[in-house]
């Protein structure tokens, strides 16, 4: 196989990344699917859900991760190179059990670092990420993509007791799983090589956090988008709106605002047994003594309250608590990760030193509480696929 | 407290008669439950049936909901059997609702199957009966014929082994009985009747006698292994004399004392003392003739709020008399709403 070398450099660095592939091949031709993506969507897929892989595959995109991690790409440079970074070796990863794009788009993330992918998908339910590499493999043209998707990608659905659990663990340099708490342990307790590492993306949830004064009709429609993507399934949801400041009065008029947009945003209608569970909330909730709304045809639920109200549940329900931004603080879960925000002043150092206080993972603009990438709850998880070399051309 | 359980359950009704007692039994609630009253406040008595105020089903699988008043004495708990993954509905009993309860599906029971007081079979165990305090919906089921008996006998040795019929003690009754009444729900009774071999002796014994087969818990399992209602009844009364029969009941725990029986039409008939509603899932509006969402109301329900529920089961009402030849509200049942695959990253 060939191998290729390319160069990053940043104010204070050259790094040289080594490749099986050109890298502006392997882009060209992930980007080059969107024309064939843009004319279909395959059944597994919702029209979001593809529309958003689509948009992922961008040149710009899939450059990123090697920019945000060793700088810009440059062909040519004066100084000496530093560092060398290297495919580490095969990787494993272990998704969640729940339909979700987090297989696809890790696989289209990890294949930029050039290593061997064996991905274990759901055993419960339907998958997106065999459909999606099958969808890839029958349109490419030959070309690196289509050699590498055939010959370094394997992807399979197995339950936890399979012996291939193990097999995927013991040749992996560097382990990915997604899953419940204790579904990543199990992964993490499988043999593996001594000198490989270890990425955990376990039971997460996350906030939206606004301010009264920011609420114009963009904002509700951002946060209507992220949260009607996967309601309350999706870790990067905002599982809570906290209105910092607000009060119960301005909290109703947030939620009959997004009772009011919802049509605006949302089109279609809900799943039958979504639309008669959001009607099944909407009086849980009420009864509980939150002040609920129903969104047109039963889409979703918006449900006024308090830190201390009953608790509900609803996979498309969404609470509204009025709070100060120290009770916000306070009450955040121990297992938050992103904090969307519509904030008049987000470039404010109170929300560094707030942040540094937390255990917040991300601090993002509501709209991009979704945003998959390299570094992803905490960790430099696509950086790890490489294996760093310390290189230094001095004569001493 | 219902005068209209002393009509014909299987015949016309005067609506203002339930929509009185039903109103009457909605401001009950709503002075006992404070629940139901969050839900409704300001509630003005209805002036049709399908403008009462209704709750959703699953409600019963997260609140354990009770209404208090004078003379109502809350009793035990009456547990559904449980969709896999979910939590078991609950439904508070008290005194007052059993009695009443109990009158509605005697009078069904005697309007569909009739005849002498009989020997009642039972698929279950005996341990059933030893849970203090909770009663499943598949006991309640199977004792509410009881009324019918002239003597009951479980006869599984355990629930959990389809092939433990205790064929010595079915023999024993079938050689003093000519004529019996045999409950499964529909699943178990595949299992344990159908798919099972008797004993050559009792099979033979089998043929020459009459057996009222009765079964509810619907057809999910049995539709998953291909069996339809045709080849379902055909398996059963082959094992039986000619003048056997086949019902199947419809109900749920949250209606607790309704029986929806089907018709050699294919069609559910509610009794006198019920509704049955048929709602647009999207917008709540009653329709006629199309699928939707089944709601079911009835007056006999003072301990709890489940005088009036909507269901996550789909049906379709239908116009006019059905061609059985019975008056009365009638309706197609459909299946369970289909569930949808969780999309997402988190655990839910």
């Amino acid at each position: 196989m060939s191998e290729f070398l390319h160069y990053f450099e940043s104010s204070r660095r050259l790094t040289a990344v080594l490749l099986p592939f050109r890298l502006e091949d392997m882009i060209r031709e992930w980007s080059g699917l969107r024309s064939v993506m843009a004319r279909t969507c395959p059944k597994s897929f919702t029209r979001e859900e593809w529309g958003y892989l689509l948009h992922f595959l961008s040149e710009e995109n899939l450059i990123r991760p090697f920019e945000q991690s060793f700088g810009r790409r440059v062909k040519k440079s004066k100084r000496p190179v530093t560092a060398l970074l290297r495919p580490r070796g095969p990787v494993a990863i272990w998704l969640p059990n729940n339909v979700s794009l987090l297989g696809p788009l890790t696989a289209i993330l990890m294949s930029l670092g050039g290593n061997a992918l064996c991905i274990k998908t759901g055993s419960h339910s339907h998958d997106l990420t065999v459909p999606f590499l099958d969808f890839c493999r029958a349109r490419l043209k030959k070309g690196v993509l289509a050699d590498y998707l055939t010959r370094q990608v394997a992807a399979d659905h197995f339950d936890h007791e399979d012996p291939r659990n193990s097999r995927m663990s013991q040749e992996a340099q560097l382990r990915i799983a997604f899953g419940s708490d204790q579904a990543v342990l199990a992964v993490h307790a499988l043999p593996h090589p001594l000198h490989s590492t270890g990425v955990s993306f376990s039971d997460r949830q996350s906030q939206a956090w606004v301010e009264p004064k920011a609420l114009t009709e963009a904002m509700l429609v951002d946060l209507i988008k992220v949260f009607a993507v996967y309601g309350q399934a999706g870790c990067t949801s905002p599982q809570k709106v906290i209105l910092l400041g607000g009060d119960r009065r301005k909290a109703l008029a947030l939620r009959d605002a997004l009772v009011k947009v919802w049509p605006k945003v949302i089109r279609r209608d809900p799943p039958l047994d979504a639309a008669s569970e959001n009607l099944m909330v909407y009086q849980w909730a009420t009864m509980m003594g939150w002040e609920a709304a129903l969104a047109p045809r039963q889409g979703a639920v918006f449900a006024v309250g308090h830190f201390s109200s009953p608790p509900f549940q609803g996979r498309m329900a969404l609470p509204i608590i009025p709070a100060t931004l120290e009770e916000a603080r306070l009450r955040l879960p121990p297992t938050i990760q992103t904090l969307g925000y519509a904030v008049s002043n987000p470039r404010n150092s109170r929300w560094l030193k707030l942040l540094g206080t937390t255990v917040v993972k991300r601090f993002v603009p509501i709209a991009r509480m979704h945003h998959f990438g390299p570094v992803w709850d905490g960790w430099d998880f696509w950086r790890e696929g490489f294996e760093n070399v310390e290189v230094s051309v001095g004569s001493r | 407290m219902s005068d209209l359980l002393k009509f014909d359950p299987f015949s016309r009704r005067q609506d203002e008669e339930l929509l009185s007692e039903l109103n009457d039994l909605t401001r009950h609630h709503l002075a006992g439950c404070a629940e139901y009253a969050r839900l409704w406040p300001g509630w003005r008595a209805a002036e049709s049936i399908e403008d009462l105020p209704f709750l959703h089903v699953g409600l019963f699988k997260r609140l354990a909901l009770k209404t208090e008043a004078a003379g109502i004495l809350h009793q035990r708990t009456l547990t559904s059997s449980s969709t896999t993954g979910t939590a078991p509905s609950q439904v508070v009993l008290d005194d007052c609702s059993s009695a009443l309860q109990s009158k509605s599906v005697h009078a069904i029971h005697q309007a569909w199957l009739g005849g002498p007081a009989r020997p009642l079979l039972i698929l279950d165990e005996t341990n059933a009966l030893r849970q203090r305090g909770l009663v499943s919906a598949r006991l309640a089921a199977a004792l509410s014929l009881q009324p019918l008996a002239s003597e009951t006998h479980f006869i599984l040795e355990d629930v959990h082994r389809p092939g433990s019929v205790r064929w010595e003690l079915v023999c024993e009754v079938l050689n003093r009985n000519p004529w019996v009444m045999l409950y499964g729900p529909t699943w178990g009774l595949w299992q344990s009747w159908v798919d099972q071999k008797a004993p050559p002796e009792a099979a033979a014994l089998l043929r020459t006698k009459r057996i009222d087969y009765v079964h509810s818990g619907g057809w999910k399992k049995l539709e998953e292994i291909k069996v339809d209602r045709r080849q379902f009844d055909s398996k059963l009364l082959e094992k039986a004399s000619a003048d056997s029969s086949v019902i199947d009941y419809y109900g749920l725990s949250e209606q607790v004392g309704l029986l929806f029986p089907l018709c050699d039409q294919g069609r559910r008939h509610a009794p006198v003392w019920s509704e049955v509603i048929v709602r647009d899932i999207y917008t709540l509006l009653p329709v006629i003739g199309q699928p939707g969402l089944l709601q079911f109301l009835n007056p006999l329900a003072w301990g709890a709020p489940y005088h009036s529920i909507l269901t996550e089961d789909l049906g379709k009402r239908l116009p006019g008399d059905c061609p059985c030849g019975r008056p009365g509200r009638h309706f197609e049942l459909l299946g369970r709403v289909p569930r949808a695959d969780i999309r997402g990253c988190a655990n839910v």
